[in-house]
C-alpha cells in the first residue's frame, strides 16, 4: 500500500515575488511605464502588442496573471478573455482587463465576457498595486487548488488500480466451474456491487468421497469487508481445517470459526452457509450462522430452504452449532446465494423477496443449471431496474446427477 | 431514516423510521451512543416504523447489544414489521435482544413476544 498524499507546503495567500505577470497593450508608451512599475514590485513582466500574440505567449509561458488592454489590434481584449476561458488548460488564468472607459455597463460586459478584474486606465499607482496583488493571490488560491486536485486525481488513480489488482485476487478465490466430483455439476454466477465484494463461495473436495461447499457474507461494503472474507476462506481450507477436525463436519467448522472471527468494533460480521457431501452415502450434512440463502430444489421441482434460525458468526463467543443431515436423490439441485440477490430492492423500495426467487426457479426448473442461475440474476435485475445492485449478489448451484 | 429519542422511567425510547441499512449506520451509532453517554441502562428500540433491516444493521444491532451487556445495561426491540421480524429470526437477534409487542411489557422486560 503506498502512503497517503504527500504532505505539501502549507498554502500561502500571498502572492510569490517571483511572479510573472504579460501584459498586453498596444501603446508602447503606457505598456513601458506599467511594465517599469510592476518591475519595481519585483515581477517577471513579459509583453505583447497585440490580442493574437497576447493569447499566444499566455498559453506558451502560463504568466500568474494576465493584464489586458480593452482595445488591442487582431484580436480585442474581451476576445480574448473569451478564448481563454474555452481553452480547459489555460481557462483558469487571472485576467484583469484595462480600459480608459470604465462606465458600470462596460465593466459589467468585460466580467461577463471572462475578465476577473476590471482597472482603469487613470488608476492609482496604489489601486493598481492592489489590484495586482489581489490578482496574484486569486492565482495563487487558483494554483493551489489545481495542484491539489492533480495529487487526488492521481491518488484516485492508485487507489484504483489497487482495487482492480485486488478484485482480481478475489476472483481467484473462487471455484472453476465444471464436474466438481463424478456426477456433480457446479455453476455460480456472481455480481459484486463494487470493484470489491465481501462475498465469497467456495466448493472443493474434502477427501475423495466427500466434498466440502459453501456461501460466505462479510457485512459491510468495500476493501475492509472483502479482506475479512478472504480470510474466512482461508481458514475454510480443508488442509487448514484439518488442524481444528478430522471429519467434514459443518458444526465443528462453524463453532471454530465463531472462536476466529467476533464481531468487530464497528459491528461487522459473517453470515455463513457450509455443506458437507458425501458421496458414497449421498446424504448432505449443512449448518448454517444466520445466513438464509440456501435451498434445494428436488428432481421434481419442489424447493425446500435449507435454513434455520441461527446466530451470525461473532455475535455470541460461545455459540454451538447444529448440523442438518438430508438425503440428496440423483437431479436435485442445492443453490447458495448472498441476500444481495433476493433483497434486490424495486424503485419502490419493494424487495425481490425469497418467494419470487422460488417462483423464478421453478418457472426454469427444465433448464440447465448453467443457464438458470444468470436467468435468476436477470430477473431479479429486471426488478431492480438496474444492472448493480446495492450488496453483492451471488449464487452457488450444485446438481447431483445419478 | 429519522431517529427520535424519547425518555420514560427507567428506560429511553428510540423511534426509528426508515430502514436500519448500511447507508445509516452512522445516525444509528451516534443516536444510541449519544443515549448511551446520558448513563442510560435500558435502550428500547422501537422498530414499527422500520421497513426493512440489512446485514449491516444486524450487525449494528448485535453491536448495541454487546455494549450495553458490558455496562450492565440491556437492549429491547418493539413491534418489528413482520419481514424484519422474519430477518432477525433468522439471525435468532431476539436471543440477544428480547422482542416486545408493547411499551409496558418492554419496561417491564416480562411476557416476550418472539
Amino acid at each position: 500500500m503506498k502512503p497517503d498524499i504527500p504532505a505539501t507546503a502549507p498554502a500561502t495567500h500571498a502572492p510569490p515575488s517571483t511572479a510573472t505577470i504579460l501584459l498586453v497593450d498596444d501603446e508602447p508608451v503606457s505598456r513601458l511605464s506599467m511594465a517599469a512599475r510592476l518591475k519595481r514590485m519585483g515581477l517577471r513582466v513579459l509583453e505583447a502588442s497585440n490580442g493574437k500574440d497576447g493569447l499566444e505567449i499566455l498559453r506558451r509561458e502560463r504568466p500568474d496573471l494576465t493584464i489586458l488592454d480593452w482595445i488591442i489590434p487582431e484580436m480585442d481584449g474581451p476576445t480574448v478573455c473569451e478564448q481563454v476561458r474555452l481553452d480547459p488548460d489555460i481557462l483558469s488564468s487571472q485576467i484583469i482587463l484595462m480600459t480608459s472607459h470604465d462606465q458600470p455597463e462596460q465593466i459589467a460586459e468585460g466580467l461577463a465576457r471572462g475578465a476577473d478584474d476590471f482597472l482603469s486606465k487613470s488608476a492609482s499607482k496604489q489601486e493598481i498595486l492592489a489590484r495586482v496583488q489581489s490578482g496574484l493571490r486569486a492565482a495563487s488560491l487558483l494554483q493551489s487548488i489545481e495542484r491539489t486536485r492533480d495529487q487526488l486525481r492521481e491518488k484516485q488513480e492508485q487507489l484504483e488500480a489497487e482495487l482492480r489488482s485486488a478484485a482480481k485476487y478475489m476472483q481467484s478465490l473462487l471455484p472453476v466451474a465444471g464436474e466438481i466430483a463424478p456426477g456433480i455439476q457446479m455453476s455460480w454466477t456472481y455480481r459484486p456491487s463494487l470493484a470489491l465484494g465481501g462475498d465469497l463461495f467456495h466448493c472443493t473436495q474434502w477427501s475423495d468421497q466427500s466434498i466440502l461447499f459453501y456461501m460466505l457474507d462479510a457485512s459491510g461494503h468495500g476493501v475492509a469487508p472483502a479482506l475479512r472474507a478472504a480470510s474466512l476462506s482461508t481458514f475454510l481450507r480443508p488442509d487448514n481445517l484439518r488442524h481444528y477436525m478430522t471429519t467434514c463436519n459443518p458444526a465443528d467448522m462453524l463453532a471454530e470459526a465463531n472462536h476466529q472471527y467476533p464481531l468487530t468494533e464497528d459491528g461487522s460480521y459473517f453470515t455463513i452457509w457450509v455443506g458437507c457431501y458425501d458421496c458414497r452415502t449421498r446424504l448432505l450434512s449443512y449448518s448454517t450462522a444466520g445466513h438464509g440463502g440456501a435451498l434445494i430444489q428436488r428432481r421434481i421441482g419442489t424447493v425446500e430452504w435449507l435454513t434455520h434460525a441461527h446466530l451470525p458468526l461473532g455475535f455470541e463467543p460461545d455459540s454451538t452449532y447444529e448440523s442438518v443431515t438430508i438425503e440428496i436423490e440423483p437431479g436435485d439441485r442445492v443453490l447458495l446465494m448472498s441476500d444481495g440477490i433476493y433483497e434486490a430492492p424495486a424503485a419502490t423500495g419493494e424487495i425481490w423477496g425469497p418467494q419470487r426467487l422460488t417462483a423464478a426457479l421453478e418457472t426454469h426448473r427444465t433448464s440447465p443449471l448453467g443457464t438458470v442461475l444468470p436467468s435468476l440474476m436477470a430477473e431479479a435485475e429486471r426488478w431492480h431496474g438496474a444492472p448493480i445492485f446495492p450488496d453483492d449478489a451471488a449464487l452457488l448451484g450444485l446438481e447431483f446427477r445419478s | 431514516m429519522q431517529i427520535k429519542e424519547r425518555p420514560i422511567p427507567n428506560a429511553v425510547i428510540l423511534e426509528l423510521n426508515g430502514d436500519l441499512t448500511y447507508a445509516h449506520r452512522d445516525l444509528f451509532k451516534a443516536s444510541v451512543e449519544a443515549v448511551r453517554q446520558k448513563g442510560c441502562r435500558h435502550l428500547i428500540l422501537n422498530m414499527a416504523e422500520v421497513r426493512f433491516v440489512d446485514s449491516s444493521g444486524l450487525g449494528l444491532l448485535a453491536l448495541v447489544s454487546q455494549n450495553f451487556k458490558l455496562n450492565q445495561g440491556k437492549v429491547s426491540m418493539l413491534r418489528p414489521q413482520s419481514y424484519v421480524r422474519e430477518i432477525l429470526g433468522l439471525a435468532n437477534i431476539p436471543k440477544l435482544i428480547p422482542v416486545f409487542d408493547n411499551e409496558q411489557d418492554a419496561v417491564n422486560g416480562k411476557a416476550q413476544a418472539a
